[in-house]
């Protein structure tokens, strides 16, 4: 049996035992439905609201209340984006993203423009920073939200989020920002941030795939996205999936307890996955900030070697990485975040995304780089790219 | 997303790498947009095509219709090397996704060229001996 190595857990997390212990009596001892009145459905209730407390502690919201759960992530920035939009449409219809956010912004950002609404994509930097000039000056009189993601998924690069909060609101802008990459990595502080909307995703920080939810400070108005029933304080119908949300409030807890200590055991295997990859392979080129990016995330790019080849070759030796996200790969699309930070067309074609998880190990560094250099050596010798006619 | 029978040739291509001796090489695409496939050929006395071997840079189906490419073209003369089209080559690899067909015509250009280059560099010899 060839040895397994999962590098991909800015795509998906394993769900850790202590959330999935949290879930398990949801599914056929605590069942009722949240919203019911009787003893079942109350017991069901304070298991959500304590999850709903669990997440609002773990970014300092003020309020319980302003946790709206939600199907996941995509979900909640379909939402807030859409929603906000919507519900501020009488005081303008120009909103301001940036060229590198997740799909799940930009596509919603696509939809408004198809309903006559108007958006700002701010470019970005070679490391992947949003340029505050550049904000400044898109900046309109009938702008009502800012959207700009906090971790960059295929990056990794950290934003300036309280700075751009704080332009927006002298400006009496709406701030959300997708920050389901930064949970668990970087501090998040809605209220010293002064963040009006925020979207987090459980799958990523060891809890269970489908739930995610929507920080939405008291006095933000938002159209609901799904309607049919009165749950969410009437702003997200639907039944609350009880178990998973119960796992998602154990998740946020756990990634914030264990935050420094996952991030001290990350940044170590990441120095030293870089530095076999430096003593055993050739011109390679790491994309994204230098300083400004969280430990998990490692972008790099193998000249004259294609992503998608290096990719197959590797699964084959049992390593997973990933292609610009997960939510892309399977189209021939390369990645529009390394575009938008302006890297030549090759050097983006190269690139992969290596993602660190807790559990990882020394031994399996050492076996994935050394995976890696034989893949790319093979690919090499049969390259039609050359080193001369690179840039 | 790939068949079996694609992995199994991207992993063992039996035409992968140069070709000493090629009197005759094509390259298609670029890499300032995309994948690049070079195709090196040598042809013999009476004009069959002996030998072929690829180069590329590009996904699993760029290599696997490079290496399908080279197969086809050994023991052809340079007129039937000119008729195989990237219908041909897509028939060879059986089910690969929409977005990846590119690869055949990339397979179909640098099989032109490389004849190309092979009748340019033949033209420039007669020229020379003419000389």
């Amino acid at each position: 049996m060839i040895k397994k190595v999962y590098l991909d857990n800015a795509s998906t997390t394993f769900v850790s035992s202590e959330v999935l212990a949290e879930m398990l009596p949801c599914f056929n001892s605590i069942y009722g439905n949240s919203n019911s009145v009787h003893s079942f459905g109350r017991e069901a209730n304070a298991i959500v609201d304590r999850a709903r407390d669990r997440i609002a502690s773990a970014i300092n919201a003020n309020k319980s209340n302003e946790i709206y759960f939600t199907s996941g992530g995509t979900e909640a920035d379909n939402w807030a984006i859409r929603g906000i939009a919507h519900a501020y449409s009488n005081k303008g219809k120009h909103i301001i993203t940036s060229a590198i956010e997740h799909h799940a912004v930009l596509d919603s950002c696509k939809k408004l423009e198809e309903e006559g609404y108007e958006v700002t994509y701010l470019p970005v930097d070679r490391n992947g920073l949003v340029s505050m000039v550049e904000l400044l000056h898109s900046i309109r009189k009938d702008t009502t939200l800012i959207s700009i993601i906090a971790v960059n998924n295929e990056v990794g690069t950290i934003q300036n989020i309280k700075a751009i909060a704080k332009i927006a609101h002298d400006y009496g802008i709406i701030f959300h920002t997708d920050a389901v990459q930064a949970i668990g990595n970087v501090k998040i502080d809605v209220q010293d941030m002064e963040i009006d909307a925020l979207t987090m995703s459980a799958h990523k920080i060891y809890g269970p795939k489908g739930v995610g939810c929507l920080y939405l400070k008291n006095g933000i108005r938002i159209e609901p996205l799904i309607v049919g029933g009165s749950q969410e304080r009437e702003k997200r119908g639907g039944t609350v999936n009880v178990p998973l949300v119960a796992g998602f409030g154990k998740a946020c807890e756990v990634a914030v307890r264990d935050m420094l200590i996952n991030q001290q055991k990350l940044r170590n295997i990441r120095e030293y996955f870089v530095r076999n990859l430096n003593e055993k392979i050739e011109y390679i080129t790491i994309n994204g900030h230098p300083q400004q990016k969280i430990n998990g995330i490692l972008n790099v790019s193998f000249d004259m070697v294609d992503n998608e080849s290096l990719l197959m070759l590797l699964d084959m030796d049992g390593v997973a990485v990933s292609i610009a996200s997960a939510c892309t790969s399977g189209s021939n699309e390369q990645s529009h975040v390394l575009k938008a930070m302006g890297l030549e067309n090759s050097v983006v074609q190269s690139s992969l995304r290596i993602s660190f998880g807790k559990n990882i190990s020394r031994s399996d560094v050492d076996y994935a780089v050394d995976v890696i250099s034989k893949a790319v050596a093979k690919l090499r010798s049969i390259s039609a790219l050359t080193k001369a006619g690179r840039k | 997303m790939y068949s079996n029978r694609i992995l199994e040739r991207f992993s063992n291509p039996r035409f992968a790498g140069g070709l000493r001796g090629a009197n005759g090489s094509g390259k298609a695409g670029n890499e300032d947009s995309g994948d690049v496939v070079k195709i090196y050929m040598l042809i013999d006395d009476g004009g069959i095509i002996s030998s072929s071997k690829f180069k590329a840079f590009g996904g699993v189906c760029t290599i696997v219709a490079s290496d399908i490419a080279c197969e086809m073209l050994i023991g052809k003369t340079l007129e039937e090397a000119l008729s195989i089209s990237n219908l041909d080559i897509l028939d060879e690899m059986g089910d690969i996704p929409q977005d990846r067909q590119y690869c055949a015509l990339l397979a179909e250009d640098a099989i032109k060229n490389a004849i190309e280059d092979y009748y340019k560099r033949k033209e420039k010899e007669a020229k020379k001996s003419i000389e």
